[in-house]
């Protein structure tokens, strides 16, 4: 490839990138994802102003709470949840608007078109899920006062909030990649979604083998503070972090490559879909 | 294949079960060519076939060269102005052209430049900053065939691009296609409205049914349909006296007087016609005022190639 062509396509992969951040930030149909990740801050924000005084004054617990918060609520539900919606809609959703064409009409190939769209996607997905996870953080501390600040602006309570926002992040490349291809693949992507969310919530219970199979497992890996998991749950060593990234890393490019093989021979059949 | 011309070559297409064209063989070459088949005939799958929106089942599509497989090569060559009435949500006018031109890699500046120029030439400067969802049908038409040319592309193809223009709208829209396929560009437009076809295009495809019946300069297609006499209306001052005369050829197979002054001759030899009629006139001494051809229109071929009416006019 030449380097004028290859200046080109970054030219088009930042314009796509850009335009579906705007679309995910700001479009009407981001209102689904803004109330999903308004439900940790609500459920955080109630139970700041209903927590008992005699709680208020430990603030030892903040720190497995929101272990337990991340882990359960954040991670398995909106998380997934929230790249559903936002990958999901980069290919699905402009076929449902009958606008997906405009973008098939312009002089790109359509991996430079995978992959902008994918960007623009991990971006704002990000975007919006690191604050959210930040603010739920802050929320789990304030309610504690000064000492829940102590501990939210201790060196260990940066560590800990940034490896869970190191885990957000991957979590929207694999996520991504993966409800991207969906929605290239399915008429509705839901089905297949509410699938592996199943498959990702059983993965604690599953033999070694299979747990390999699923994200979470390699997510959890990068979890500074460890939650128990039940008495049902088959525990595994921890995946080295190195290999959790490389895993995350390789199993996302594999499927935005898929997506990019599906999308060469994507045709315009909106009355099909 | 042809780097001038837009090439079929055998090209089926199915829906699943359902046939979309059929073994379809073409070479468009510049100019403007009009498309022409009723609704469900294959018209608009055509056009995908030539975008590469779809792909063909079997056969092969090449576009001065280029395979609709390869859209970072064939998009500069081509624009679409499709059926589609719908946009991406939010858009305005300038800011759906200025997606487009970026993805074409042009500049802020010059992106700016040619979204302006083609705003202007549709007659959307005004409306340019407002959302295309609050755009009149019309409007929303000339965005879309603002959208189809803003790159200067050699290739225009025109999906039904008059639907919803108002007369005014469809004598630009008429003028500026001329324009362009006077420059030598490829500009296939398609149409049910057979009249619309008859008066911009200079040559015409037929489609019915998935497959192409006819194709080249009116003329030719009208002239290789033995099967239906030709007919040439005669306007002169005694019709009766040439009407009289013209019985005396063997091909002529009738000759009726119709309103003022007119005669409506049906002959299977049209050349030999325009040959000895000149000698009637000369002998008859009658003052010719015209003669035309009476069913050369894209209307009366589709008849007598279908057998079915598609109206002048209706949508």
């Amino acid at each position: 490839m030449t380097t004028s062509a290859n200046l080109l396509h970054r030219r088009q992969v930042v314009t796509l990138a850009n335009h579906e951040i705007r679309r995910s930030l700001f479009s009407r149909r981001s209102l689904a994802v803004y109330l999903l990740v308004g439900m940790p801050l609500a459920l955080m924000l109630l139970r700041a102003l209903f927590m008992p005084e005699s709680m208020r004054a430990d603030a030892t617990h903040a720190t497995t709470e929101f272990a337990e918060v991340f882990h359960f609520f954040l991670l398995r539900f909106v998380v997934f949840f929230a790249n559903a919606m936002i990958f999901v809609r980069l290919f699905r959703g402009e076929i449902l608007e009958k606008s997906l064409h405009y973008t098939l009409l312009a002089p790109l190939p359509r991996t430079v078109l995978v992959f902008g769209k994918y960007l623009g996607g991990v971006l704002s997905a990000s975007l919006i899920l690191a604050i959210t996870t930040t603010l739920t953080y802050v929320l789990v501390y304030l309610p504690h006062g000064s000492a829940g600040l102590q501990l939210l602006l201790s060196p260990s309570g940066i560590a800990n909030l940034a490896s869970y926002l190191l885990i957000v992040v991957l979590a929207c490349f694999a996520y991504g990649a993966l409800f991207m291809l969906a929605g290239l693949f399915f008429k509705n992507p839901m089905v297949p979604a509410i699938i592996f969310l199943g498959w990702e919530t059983l993965t604690p219970f599953l033999p070694t083998f299979l747990k390999v199979l699923s994200f979470v497992h390699y997510l959890v890996s990068f979890a500074p503070v460890p939650v128990s998991l039940g008495a049902f749950a088959l525990l595994a060593r921890p995946v080295p972090w190195w290999i959790a990234l490389v895993a995350l890393f390789v199993s996302s490019a594999v499927l935005v490559f898929a997506a990019s093989r599906v999308a060469r021979r994507l045709e315009v059949t909106y009355s099909a879909d | 294949m042809s780097n001038t011309k837009i090439v079929f070559r055998d090209v089926s297409k199915f829906y699943g079960e359902v046939l979309g064209v059929n073994k379809v063989n073409l070479e468009v070459a510049p100019g403007l060519t009009g498309l022409v088949g009723p609704n469900g005939s294959g018209k608009s799958t055509l056009m995908h076939l030539m975008t590469g929106l779809l792909r063909p089942s079997r056969g092969e599509v090449s576009v001065l060269g280029v395979s609709p497989d390869s859209p970072e090569d064939l998009f500069r060559l081509v624009g679409y102005c499709t059926q589609y009435d719908n946009f991406p949500n939010g858009s305005t006018g300038l800011s759906f052209l200025l997606f487009a031109l970026a993805l074409h890699g042009y500049s802020k500046s010059e992106a700016d430049e040619r979204a302006w120029a083609a705003l202007t030439r549709v007659g959307l400067t005004e409306a340019a900053n407002r959302r295309i969802a609050g755009y009149s049908k019309g409007m929303r038409q000339r965005i879309k065939l603002a959208h189809a040319h803003c790159h200067d592309p050699q290739v225009l193809v025109l999906d039904e691009p008059l639907n919803g223009l108002d007369p005014m709208g469809r004598a630009e829209m008429i003028e500026l296609f001329t324009e362009l396929s006077k420059k030598g560009r490829h500009v296939i437009v398609s149409s049910h409205i057979l009249h619309e076809v008859d008066v911009i295009s200079d040559g015409v495809i037929m489609i019915h049914g998935g497959a192409i019946v006819a194709e080249g300069e009116i003329r030719e297609v009208r002239g290789e349909i033995t099967s239906h006499p030709i007919q040439v209306l005669v306007r002169c001052d005694r019709p009766r006296a040439v009407a009289s005369r013209l019985f005396e050829l063997e091909h002529i197979v009738e000759a009726r007087i119709v309103e003022d002054d007119g005669l409506l001759v049906s002959t299977r030899d049209a050349s030999d016609f325009f040959n000895k009629f000149n000698r009637i006139v000369i002998d008859t001494g009658v003052i010719v005022e015209t003669v035309a051809p009476a069913d050369e229109s894209v209307h009366a071929v589709y008849d007598y190639l279908i057998g079915e009416g598609l109206g002048g006019g209706s949508a």
